[in-house]
């Protein structure tokens, strides 16, 4: 079957998605699962009162089942009790559309997982003493090949940033001074990206809505494993650190200031 | 009203060719292999079939040898160059952004003992020649570049990349299915050993291609049996196919200037607006040095499927890079390429314009944009 041809259903869902949209107040808990690597990602809100579900919306990044799954379990969701819905299942969400082509079924996976993860959410929320958990020793790990491309592409100070004319440049996070290096960077080349292990950019609020407004594409909880390429910098292995997923990305040249 | 815009993908075949083929399926059955008469017309057609594409693209009438489409005449023009080269060496140069044919040509070839250099493209798609010189070893053999990217439309630097090989005295492949049609091809100005066409992407029938083969060039054939295109490529001639190509050379050789103005046009007026009325949207592919019919945009924050779904509720056909949309679910090589991350390669849009498309066509797709676009993005967790 085509990825396209979906049921009526599915399409109906996906012209008409139910329960769009986010939710806030402290009965509120999201999940979120999938990831933009693999094309979809979902969010799904609850507003959990004496464990009944009175309120779910979504958010989707994805293809038509991706909304269309998210927007049949919201349906779904809606009005049981949080042991109800946390059995529903990726079959459910399917047969509920009337079926999905056999590649989307990961689609329909997503939607059951991100509701389960939004209860998850809301249990821990319950018992707060849970504390989060420190993050792995990111960015501190050495890059392999930095020696190798030091001045082939890697840079750990910039006089002349002409250098970069029409480049793809990546920052590499080391506080306020390489965001400067990244806004005046757009200025030259249309893409720069912006690589922090952390969750926010840590910087002064003026200077932090100047980095979300700008071009600069940012790259949050990622840190670079390794620099690769034929006697300059080519690519590099960038390590999604939620994810725990790691990725090649093209790019001309990379920016660490000491 | 419906709106094709995806003549990447495929093209129609153009009324005019339809008529020039249409003897050739029944009035003259001629195989040019045949000795009597109704074969001899067969064999003067062959012949000026030859003639006509030799001159679309400066080259001689035997240098022309006729296949049954892009993917084969890859496959002879590469694997046969190599097996037939291979004492001389093993080394073989492709780009990153090949089309998919050339891309699983590579690996066949090195899974039989050849290897493989692939270059790297610039953010906007192009080659870098020095890149290409740096690859290249002392058993390099071939190069292969496409003339210009078949999705985001960058034109690659042809005549340098012929000069570099030709100084080297490597041989230079390139694949112009994309290209023909759009910019005048000259074989002999761009020191092109090897060139791959297809008919389909100048309006002519679908399997009928040409492997354009320079004198002195040799090559094994890739498919065995009675000889004929000088027993290259065996197997009797598609003789409404090749009068098909034939004529759609002609047409083009008529018309191609006009067309592509009025290509530009259309295309410049559809870049104008999207990025007048669409906020983070971002042109994919070289300013400037791109196909005259090639428009392909990426919009933070969604993804092509469901894009491509939108638009076609709209009556609008597209094509996009995005993995959902494809059989392996893995986004588009050439847009990873240019140094995108996997959610954005996945949210791309790509308008190819053609000899059919009509102003309406440019304003219904103009006018459905922007209200798709805001939809998904208000679904969308990625975009603020």
């Amino acid at each position: 079957m085509k990825s396209t041809q979906y049921s009526e259903k599915v399409l109906d869902h996906f012209r008409n998605p139910r329960n769009s949209g986010t939710l806030e107040g402290k009965n509120v808990a999201m999940g979120r699962v999938g990831n933009p690597v693999c094309g979809d990602l979902m969010e799904v809100y609850l507003d959990v009162k004496n464990d009944v579900i009175k309120d779910v919306k979504f958010k989707t990044f994805g293809c038509g089942s991706a909304i269309a799954t998210a927007s049949m379990i919201t349906e779904l969701a809606k009005g049981k009790t949080i042991e109800e819905a946390e059995k529903i299942t990726r079959g459910d969400v399917a047969d509920e559309l009337d079926g999905l082509p056999p590649v989307k079924m990961h689609c329909s996976n997503l939607a059951a997982d991100a509701l389960r993860d939004a209860i998850k959410n809301y249990r821990a929320k319950q018992q707060p003493l849970a504390g989060e958990k420190e993050k792995s020793d990111a960015g501190k790990k050495e890059i392999i090949g930095f020696v190798e491309f030091l001045n082939k592409g890697v840079f750990n100070e910039v006089e002349d940033l002409s250098l970069f004319k029409d480049k793809r440049v990546m920052v590499l996070d080391k506080g306020e001074q390489s965001i400067e290096t990244a806004l005046e960077l757009t200025k030259l080349t249309p893409r720069v990206i912006f690589v922090t292990a952390s969750k926010e950019v840590a910087a002064n609020p003026e200077l932090k809505t100047q980095l979300k407004q700008s071009d600069v594409k940012i790259l949050y909880e990622s840190e670079i494993l390794e620099i690769k390429g034929e006697g300059e910098v080519e690519k590099v292995l960038v390590h999604d650190l939620n994810e725990d997923e790691e990725y090649e990305l093209f790019i001309d040249a990379l920016i660490i200031l000491q | 009203m419906n709106a094709y815009l995806d003549y990447q993908s495929s093209k129609p075949v153009d009324p005019r060719v339809i008529e020039a083929m249409l003897p050739y399926f029944h009035d003259k059955p001629g195989n040019p292999s045949s000795l009597h008469a109704v074969g001899d017309d067969a064999t003067a057609v062959l012949e000026e079939a030859h003639e006509t594409i030799a001159g679309f693209i400066n080259a001689e009438k035997d240098e022309i040898i006729f296949t049954s489409g892009a993917t084969e005449s890859n496959n002879l023009g590469i694997i046969g160059f190599a097996m037939r080269n291979r004492n001389k060496g093993n080394h073989i140069i492709i780009s990153e952004i090949e089309h998919i044919s050339i891309h699983n040509i590579a690996k066949h070839l090195e899974k039989n003992g050849f290897f493989v250099s692939k270059v790297p493209v610039d953010q906007y798609g192009r080659v870098n020649i020095k890149k290409i010189a740096g690859r290249i070893t002392e058993k390099t053999i071939l190069i292969s570049i496409g003339y210009a990217n078949n999705e985001i439309g960058t034109i690659q630097p042809v005549a340098e990349i012929g000069k570099l090989c030709r100084e080297k005295g490597i041989a230079f492949h390139t694949d112009a299915v994309a290209a023909e049609g759009l910019i005048p091809l000259d074989v002999k100005r761009d020191n092109i050993d090897l060139m791959t066409l297809s008919s389909n992407d100048i309006y002519g029938p679908k399997g009928v291609g040409v492997l354009y083969l320079r004198k002195g060039i040799r090559i094994s054939p890739v498919i065995i049996g009675g000889g004929q295109e000088k027993g290259l490529r065996s197997g009797s001639e598609n003789m409404p196919g090749i009068v098909g190509m034939k004529k759609a050379v002609e047409i083009m050789q008529g018309g191609m200037e006009e067309e592509v103005k009025r290509f530009k046009e259309f295309r410049d007026i559809l870049t104008g607006n999207i990025s007048k009325d669409i906020p983070k949207a971002y042109l994919n592919g070289h300013p400037k040095e791109r196909l005259p019919n090639n428009v392909h945009f990426r919009f933070e924050g969604i993804e092509g499927e469901s894009l491509l779904l939108s638009l076609k509720d709209k009556g609008v056909s597209i094509s996009t890079g995005s993995a959902c949309s494809s059989k392996t679910l893995e986004p588009s090589h050439t847009l990873i390429a240019l140094g995108l991350l996997h959610e954005e390669a996945h949210g791309s849009l790509e308008v190819t314009i053609g000899r059919f498309t009509d102003e309406e066509e440019i304003h219904s797709i103009i006018n459905a944009l922007p209200e798709v676009v805001g939809r998904l993005r208000n679904l969308s967790p990625l975009y603020e």
